[in-house]
């Protein structure tokens, strides 16, 4: 199977739903020429044509009320936003329009659209870094998707790009560096499905996006001291793949959530209160950024998010706990 | 040996060699062309030498910090067994374009 960077396994689930279905169009700043922030739009212009690909204004807003509006009058959108911090000016018209457009309209309208952002920190200060997804979830309405292979990304993305209302699809700039296997031939990977990358019998690790990379290495370490954890990549926010967390977390009976957002209402609050409910006698523990913005500093940034040894100390306080 | 100050790279995948083994390398001649996430780099001899030994295909994945060939002064030069790590590490230069 191929070996492809992270931006190619995007621009190829692209330039396939492109050719499948005419209605789709992308939007977004520098998307056209330049070929995307991360290279991710690379030739898509030139094949399929200034009105399908389409540059847009230093105007978030604008950017996602546009593809709202377009795929609610026929057309289907997929927005770049380049962070997932600047998503916030775009999120009147992807919460209030897109996502309720459905109940609004008692099912005769929808909004089938994917809006595509970098999140994550990576020495670009405290509005370019940030991890968002929590506020996402609580949007009813909305898919959230945070992928953290080339390989999901592909296949994650194939599903948004079909699915009938809109869609947030979250990578983070961490990844793009990383090269990944992606199918020979086309293959979808359904929205609301976990993907467990390590198995193991003492604790249930559970992340997402770059986290994931992070949770693995952790996963790596816990083994050297006899500490076996199942590392569980959520993949989607929502719907969360509550299945397949639920026999982990039975089976292990130790929950760590790690995130790089922030852990006060964050993913890994969801995330254990739903499993508690669901397996009662479940140890839980979360780990997140500090409660600061990330800063532009190296130090300040490492200091606010957690890292490989942070999510190892976790793991290990979560197993000592009485 | 792949440049270790490549920015952020974790992986880079080998485009094209410029010179075949056995073929005499000028001092700025490129030896090859790979990319990162972002980039093409260009890599050239920084002092005359000849190609002896290739250890990746075009098309292939590398890390920073993997030898990718082995070059000598001299074509009759005597080369390390495979898998040693030459006593000298010869740097080329690169470009990031």
């Amino acid at each position: 199977m191929p070996r492809v960077f992270f931006r190619e396994a995007l621009s190829r689930a692209i330039a396939e739903e492109m050719e499948r279905e005419p209605r789709l169009f992308l939007l977004g700043q520098d998307i056209a020429g330049h070929g995307g922030s991360y290279a991710e739009t690379r030739g898509l212009f030139e094949r399929f044509g200034p009105a399908r690909v389409r540059n847009t204004p230093v105007a978030e807003a604008m950017t996602v009320g546009f593809a709202a509006g377009a795929a609610a009058a026929g057309l289907r959108a997929m927005a770049f936003i380049t962070y997932l911090d600047f998503l916030m000016l775009g999120l009147d018209a992807l919460v209030n329009y897109a996502a309720k457009l459905r109940f609004k309209s008692a099912g005769q309208l929808t909004a089938p659209m994917v809006v595509k952002a970098t999140a994550g920190a990576k020495g670009q200060g405290p509005t370019h870094a940030q991890c968002i997804e929590s506020w996402l979830m609580n949007v009813a309405g909305l898919t959230v998707l945070a992928p953290s292979t080339a390989g999901d990304a592909y296949g994650l993305l194939k599903s948004a790009l079909r699915a009938p209302g809109p869609v947030v699809f979250i990578d983070h700039k961490k990844l793009f560096p990383y090269g990944g296997i992606v199918p020979e031939q086309e293959e979808l990977i359904p929205i609301g499905t976990a993907a467990v990358r390590r198995v193991g019998r003492h604790l249930t690790l559970v992340a997402h996006s770059y986290m994931s990379v992070l949770a693995l290495e952790a996963a790596t370490q816990l083994a050297v001291s006899g500490i076996e954890a199942e590392v569980i990549d959520l993949r989607s926010l929502w719907p969360i793949d509550w299945d397949s967390l639920t026999i982990s977390a039975r089976h292990t009976g130790h929950l760590l959530v790690v995130e790089e957002g922030q852990v006060v209402c964050g993913v890994g609050a969801e995330l254990a209160f739903g499993l508690r409910e669901r397996v009662p006698e479940l140890r839980v523990a979360r780990l997140g950024a500090r409660r600061m913005p990330v800063a532009a500093s190296p130090a300040l940034e490492a200091y606010a998010i957690p890292d490989v040894q942070a999510i190892v100390c976790a793991a290990q306080a979560l197993l000592t706990r009485r | 040996m792949i440049p270790i100050e490549l920015g952020d790279a974790i992986e880079v995948r080998l485009l094209l060699w410029c010179k075949t083994e056995g073929q005499l390398l000028k001092a700025g001649d490129t030896l090859l062309e790979f990319e990162t996430d972002k980039a093409l780099v260009l890599v050239s001899a920084s002092q005359p030498a000849v190609l002896r030994r290739c250890f990746y295909r075009e098309g292939e994945w590398m890390k920073p910090g993997d030898t990718v060939a082995w070059l000598s002064d001299e074509p009759g030069e005597p080369l390390p067994r495979e898998g040693a790590v030459p006593g000298e590490q010869l740097l080329v230069a690169f470009d990031v374009t």
